[in-house]
């Protein structure tokens, strides 16, 4: 493992965000505040000096409940966050699949928006028009690809978001959480898309709750609680330290 | 000044390698204000059209001015001021809009500020065509100094450009800023010899106004169109100086802040 080249490190990464607390109830109350210079917040950790390496054509995945800090690695691994403390460190090309068309605009057609997601991702105009012919295939939109995509039902939105956001070629491919979308045949497909890029040696990295999953298609599983990194490791013994943790944890609360 | 020089660089760098995408979101800045209307693009050029046909007969037949072809006289400045303060209105929630995509995707957050103002280049461009036409009608001389306005033109991107970044910045962390913004502009606009000639205000009071550092950003555009003359040179010297002392202050403060812009939006 260590022989092959990394393709994302971070190193004692922590990553700190302030939680203002203001919610005046009375116009006093928003008076003194605002006079004593907003003075009620305070700083929480989601990710507390998480450090790991990730070789180049690994498929990782990271496990752990709700608010546990995975997305917030994924969102520091893509360059959303720049963390509070610590390093990262991404090698090649990454495409996040973080939100499925968060750069869509409702009023603009299909073809548009691929160009604008696409730009968006910081690919030129040239490699996306080279590829918009294959994009509309895979998302199987048709004719609709003229028509403004807030007339798309939400399958076709999703698989065209999907489709722009994989048919780029990146080396990396970081995913959230997506693939609880669309119906059974699409997933299929999309995880077909995903055994392709293992193929093709692709580095993924990706947050879900579904363990099937992780144990199906990941070579790791990292564990997440409380912004700390808990386990590491083949995905079958991480999921059954998160099934531990999950049965204490409901233990504890009867 | 080391900061100062390097952040020039990085918008330099930055604007080419995201040419594109500026490009793009700025047309679509355009395609969205313009859908779903009859004319569509057409109202880039009969919104001011129509602006020139009420002010002229307003300044012709109602308010009388001593000044001949006031509304030419007018159009010459105000069309300048109508790109300055909607660039500014556009962008100062430029981030703030689009928040959503900087908590997902890692974008260049100068891109937004700078389409807001590409978009409003192109509006300003277009509603140049309709004032071309409305000199002669009024038989006001087209002058051959039409030609200098690209100089003006630069100056002015490029101090707006500047006071973009610098609120677009400043509203993702008190939303209060886009309100006072809206007061400012139209302080702002009174206090600038638009509607009036710098001549009307009294010589000693003078160079308070001359303080002013849009005054010798427009002012260019008057004199090409309206007099027919050029700006002496201390006057174009004078222009650039405010145009790139916008962008170094306004561009140093959006850069120092940017990584934090997604915490707050």
């Amino acid at each position: 493992m260590s022989s092959s080249p990394v393709a994302i490190r971070l190193q004692n990464v922590t990553q700190r965000f302030r939680v203002i607390q203001e919610r005046p109830d009375t116009v006093r109350e928003l008076f003194s505040k605002f006079f004593r210079h907003r003075s009620s917040y305070h700083d929480f950790e989601a990710v507390k000096n998480a450090s790991f390496e990730v070789p180049k054509g690994q498929m990782l995945g990271l496990i752990g409940r709700n608010g546990s800090g995975k997305s917030t690695i994924l969102k520091i691994v893509s360059g959303v966050y720049r963390p509070s403390a610590g390093t990262v460190q991404v090698q090649g090309s990454l495409a996040p699949l973080i939100e499925l068309g968060a750069g869509f605009h409702h009023e603009l057609t299909g073809r548009e928006n691929i160009l604008l997601n696409g730009l968006l991702m910081g690919y030129s105009k040239r490699e996306i028009l080279a590829r918009q012919q294959s994009i509309i295939d895979f998302a199987e939109i048709g004719d609709f690809i003229d028509s403004p995509v807030k007339q798309y039902s939400s399958g076709m939105y999703m698989r065209l978001a999907f489709a722009v956001a994989t048919e780029v070629d990146p080396e990396i491919l970081v995913i959230d959480e997506i693939l609880a979308v669309g119906d059974a045949g699409f997933q299929d497909k999309c995880f077909e898309r995903i055994r392709n890029f293992r193929r093709a040696g692709k580095t993924i990295l990706m947050v879900t709750h579904n363990m099937a999953q992780v144990a199906q298609h990941c070579d790791r599983a990292i564990l997440l609680d409380k912004g700390s990194i808990t386990a590491d490791g083949l995905p079958d013994d991480v999921i059954e330290v998160y099934k531990s943790l999950l049965a204490l944890e409901a233990a504890a609360a009867h | 000044m080391g900061e100062v020089r390097l952040s020039m660089i990085e918008l330099v760098r930055d604007t080419y390698r995201y040419r594109e995408l500026i490009w793009a979101l700025a047309l679509k800045e355009l395609k969205i204000r313009y859908k779903r209307s009859v004319l569509g693009f057409m109202w880039a050029l009969l919104n001011p059209a129509l602006l020139m046909v009420v002010l002229t007969l307003v300044f012709s037949t109602i308010m009388r001015f001593n000044i001949p072809h006031y509304a030419v006289f007018l159009l010459s400045v105000l069309l300048p001021w109508t790109f300055f303060s909607q660039s500014l209105s556009y962008a100062v929630e430029a981030i703030v809009a689009n928040g959503d995509l900087i908590k997902k995707i890692a974008v260049p957050k100068l891109v937004f500020p700078m389409a807001a103002v590409v978009s409003n280049i192109i509006n300003l461009l277009l509603s140049l065509i309709p004032l071309a036409l409305l000199v002669p009608l009024l038989r006001h001389p087209f002058y051959w100094t039409w030609l200098y306005l690209p100089v003006p033109l630069l100056a002015l991107a490029i101090f707006t450009l500047g006071m973009t970044f610098f609120f677009a910045a400043a509203n993702v962390y008190y939303r209060d800023v886009a309100h006072i913004l809206q007061i400012l502009l139209s302080a702002w606009f009174y206090l600038t010899p638009i509607i009036y000639p710098l001549e009307l205000i009294p010589a000693r009071y003078q160079w308070i106004f001359k303080l002013n550092p849009i005054i010798y950003v427009i002012n260019g555009f008057r004199l090409a169109v309206y007099y027919g003359m050029l700006p002496k040179a201390p006057s174009i010297v004078a222009s650039f100086v405010c145009a790139f002392l916008s962008l170094f202050l306004g561009f140093a403060i959006f850069r120092k802040y940017q990584d934090n812009f997604v915490f707050y939006v």
